[in-house]
């Protein structure tokens, strides 16, 4: 194996150069800037440069009322758009102690993992794509554009979904998605198959992967590092499952988690998730329960009584959190949102160093970065 | 005497008594034909670019889906996202670097005009990438649909070479 | 390549199934009533009712000010407010007891001349959250960077400082890390106009 040791005692002089990744790059993260020392193809020092797509959405939170932030909080990470108003509306309704419905519960659970879903394959083309493979990303895309049909005929968004809303759903789901999305899982299944045939059990990405990256759950602790990045280090942490928010408790499904802490683990975590997200979606399809979906007597001013109140969720990236510091007014005082890309990309200065450039791009592909997830 | 200043300005003051005609137009159908989009997605609207350049709404018809990463090879910049204070002498790097004939097409609301991050007392965000640069087309929306975007492109289309590839489908 | 999934135990034991109601008078401390110098236990409930039982303190073993918290009511399990000088302290025995570091936050309460730094860890196996905050003064707010012993630290403090001006002593690089290089304004301040 070749390796810096080997270059250097073989007398190649070694001294180092300053590499500028991005703002704008060929590999689809978004706007990340890293800049890297490099010593030959060896990385010396890689720090990520983050704010170039700051959106000021804390500062907003102080602008804007209850109601009002509720776009805002889709378009922080909008591959899980859902998932993350999920968190607003959930620290607001836990401050309001509003009761959402169960019809409502359980359509925002499908909904989530159907997202969860969409927010995987974008990942997972995007990073054969950084890998140098295109073909997956015209398969995720087709079939991320079966969800996003069926998503759209409920919210009436394509990416950027304002669906969920204080105190419930705006919108009942009705036959025909009922019927959509049992016919997609249908054939979802034997496409995740193709995927491990073509791609997962490729031996080019076996050797791009294994071995590559490794990232120890001690690391994983000391920098919050969340979500598939610490289940690929062998650590179960699901706040699905350690902090049951909604309706999950009442699902069956299993946590993918796996030792080896390398890029692949990483990679078959989400792959795993994706064939979970299936089976909590046909679960909560067959347990439904009829009724209304927005929770009666939601005042139409919102005010929250004053002190803070948090609320978590699991995004597909990671953990994702909202604490709501309310001074009793209508505008929130002060509106904290813990992302994990955050957490996730600051382990990469102490995760790459000495690696090779390519390998620190797929250990980077496999953090599944939004750089707007970042930036707030 | 010859000068190159004499020269250039003999060459600025030809186009009312030389036009090329047919050639031009060729060279207008050639460019319309072929665009050439840098990868440039910054945000949200990214996704619906990739989307746009993926199988099903395939821009790849219009001849527009080899995604340059370098503006030196590129001659369309789409600007899908938001741009920021600090992104945005980046930007209009890209924009100098790319050669001409360029073309700019400004995709989503943040492009056009700051979009939903304006707000009063706002300090991040240029409020509209046609602060920094020239725009041609601009095509609303929060993100728009690809469906959207490959108006924009025709739109594009039309505006280069005079006449649009498909009459537009009136609504019944 | 072996593969485990193994489906994870329910939530930690040491906290009942269902807390019991806590009455909305306990709720969490109003910023007033906390001073920024010496050790403080948050203030609780103002004596209009009497609680049923009080949420149990999952951290009661350490010698340090937490109390237990309603956590269907806020979202979190204990929390303590703490002076400046010992947040490193209680960042180290968090540490051992397992927490991971969620984030670093600043609140900006001008009106009473204060800034409140809010530390919020997790714990990565069990339900258990927990809050840290302190109290450093709005006029010259610096307070020890706890770096050394949660690296992840290290940005969401350049954040903090970035929109509220809040030093952390001994941060190897407190640089602009959101706004641009040279920016030398903090824009989550309350009395921020551009």
């Amino acid at each position: 194996m070749i390796t810096k040791e080997a270059i250097i005692s073989n007398g190649a002089p070694s001294e180092t150069f300053t590499l500028n990744l991005g703002p704008q790059h060929p590999a689809t993260h978004g706007v990340l800037r890293v800049k890297m020392t490099m010593d030959g193809e060896y990385i010396v020092r890689a720090e990520p440069v983050c704010g170039y797509i700051h959106r000021m959405q804390e500062k907003m939170g102080e602008n804007r009322t209850y109601a009002q932030f509720l776009p805002n909080t889709s378009r922080i990470d909008y591959l899980s758009a859902m998932i993350y108003t999920h968190g607003f509306v959930g620290a607001v309704e836990r401050a309001l102690k509003l009761q959402v419905p169960p019809r409502a519960e359980y359509i925002r659970v499908i909904t989530s993992e159907m997202n969860r879903i969409s927010s995987h394959l974008v990942w997972w083309g995007a990073f054969l794509l950084d890998l140098g493979g295109f073909t997956p990303l015209l398969y995720a895309f087709d079939d991320r554009e079966k969800i996003l049909d069926l998503l759209e005929s409920i919210t009436g968004s394509r990416l950027t979904y304002s669906y969920f809303r204080i105190g419930g759903v705006y919108n009942d789901i009705d036959d025909s998605f009922i019927k959509g999305t049992r016919a997609f899982v249908a054939q979802m299944r034997p496409r995740l198959k193709m995927y491990r045939a073509l791609v997962t059990d490729n031996i080019i990405l076996r050797k791009r992967l294994i071995d590559i990256g490794p990232i120890s759950k001690e690391m994983c602790r000391r920098y919050g590092a969340t979500g598939p990045v610490i289940r690929g280090s062998g650590v179960p942490y699901d706040v699905r499952r350690v902090e049951p928010y909604s309706v999950y408790s009442e699902f069956d499904f299993v946590i993918p988690t796996f030792p080896e802490t390398d890029s692949m683990a990483r990679y078959l975590v989400r792959m795993e998730e994706m064939a979970q997200s299936l089976r909590i979606i046909e679960q909560g399809l067959d347990k439904l329960p009829a009724g209304p979906v927005m929770a009666e007597k939601v005042p139409r001013v919102l005010k929250l009584p004053a002190g803070d109140y948090c609320y978590a969720v699991e995004a597909a990236r990671g953990r994702f959190a909202v604490r709501i510091v309310s001074d009793g007014k209508e505008i929130p005082y002060r509106v904290k949102l813990r992302t994990p890309s955050l957490s996730n990309l600051s382990l990469f200065e102490e995760a790459s160093a000495g690696m090779l450039l390519p390998d620190a791009l797929a250990l980077m592909g496999s953090l599944d970065l939004v750089i707007p997830d970042i930036d707030r | 005497m010859e000068t190159p200043e004499s020269n250039a300005q003999l060459l600025s003051d030809c186009p009312p008594y030389v036009k090329f005609a047919k050639l031009d137009e060729l060279l207008a159908l050639g460019r319309a034909n072929s665009l050439w989009p840098l990868t440039f997605g910054l945000a949200c609207c990214a996704i619906e670019m990739m989307a746009a350049g993926a199988s099903r709404f395939d821009i790849s018809r219009f001849g527009a889906e080899v995604f340059r990463p370098s503006p030196r090879q590129a001659d369309l910049m789409i600007v899908a996202g938001t741009v920021n204070k600090k992104m945005a002498a980046a930007v209009k790097t890209l924009y100098d670097q790319m050669p001409e004939p360029k073309w700019v097409i400004a995709m989503g609301n943040c492009a056009i005009s700051g979009g939903p991050f304006v707000f009063p007392g706002q300090y991040a965000v240029v409020e509209g990438v046609d602060k920094l640069f020239p725009v041609d087309v601009f095509i609303p929306g929060c993100p728009p649909r690809p469906e959207a975007l490959i108006e924009g492109l025709l739109k594009l289309e039309e505006k280069l070479t005079g006449k649009r590839r498909w009459p537009t489908v009136k609504p019944e | 390549m072996t593969t485990s999934s193994e489906p994870q135990p329910k939530a930690d034991s040491a906290l009942p199934s269902s807390p019991p109601a806590v009455p909305a008078s306990s709720a969490a401390p109003a910023p007033q009533a906390a001073a920024a110098a010496g050790l403080q236990s948050s203030v609780t409930s103002k004596p209009t009712a009497v609680p049923a039982s009080p949420p149990p303190n999952p951290l009661a073993h350490l010698p340090l000010p937490f109390k237990g918290v309603d956590y269907a009511a806020k979202g979190y399990h204990c929390e303590a407010t703490v002076s400046p000088d010992q947040v490193v302290a209680v960042a180290e025995a968090l540490d051992k007891e397992g927490l991971s570091l969620d984030t670093i936050t600043g609140v900006d309460w001008m009106a009473e001349g204060q800034m409140e730094v809010v530390y919020d860890y997790f714990h990565p196996a069990k339900a258990l959250r927990v809050v840290v905050r302190t109290h450093i003064p709005r006029d010259n707010p610096e307070i020890a960077t706890i770096h050394k012993v949660f690296p992840g630290a290290n940005w969401h403090e350049r954040e903090t400082h970035d929109f509220f001006g809040i030093r952390f002593l001994g941060h190897p690089n407190l640089t602009p890390f959101l706004l641009p290089e040279d920016a030398d304004f903090h824009p989550l301040r309350k009395d921020y106009a551009p």
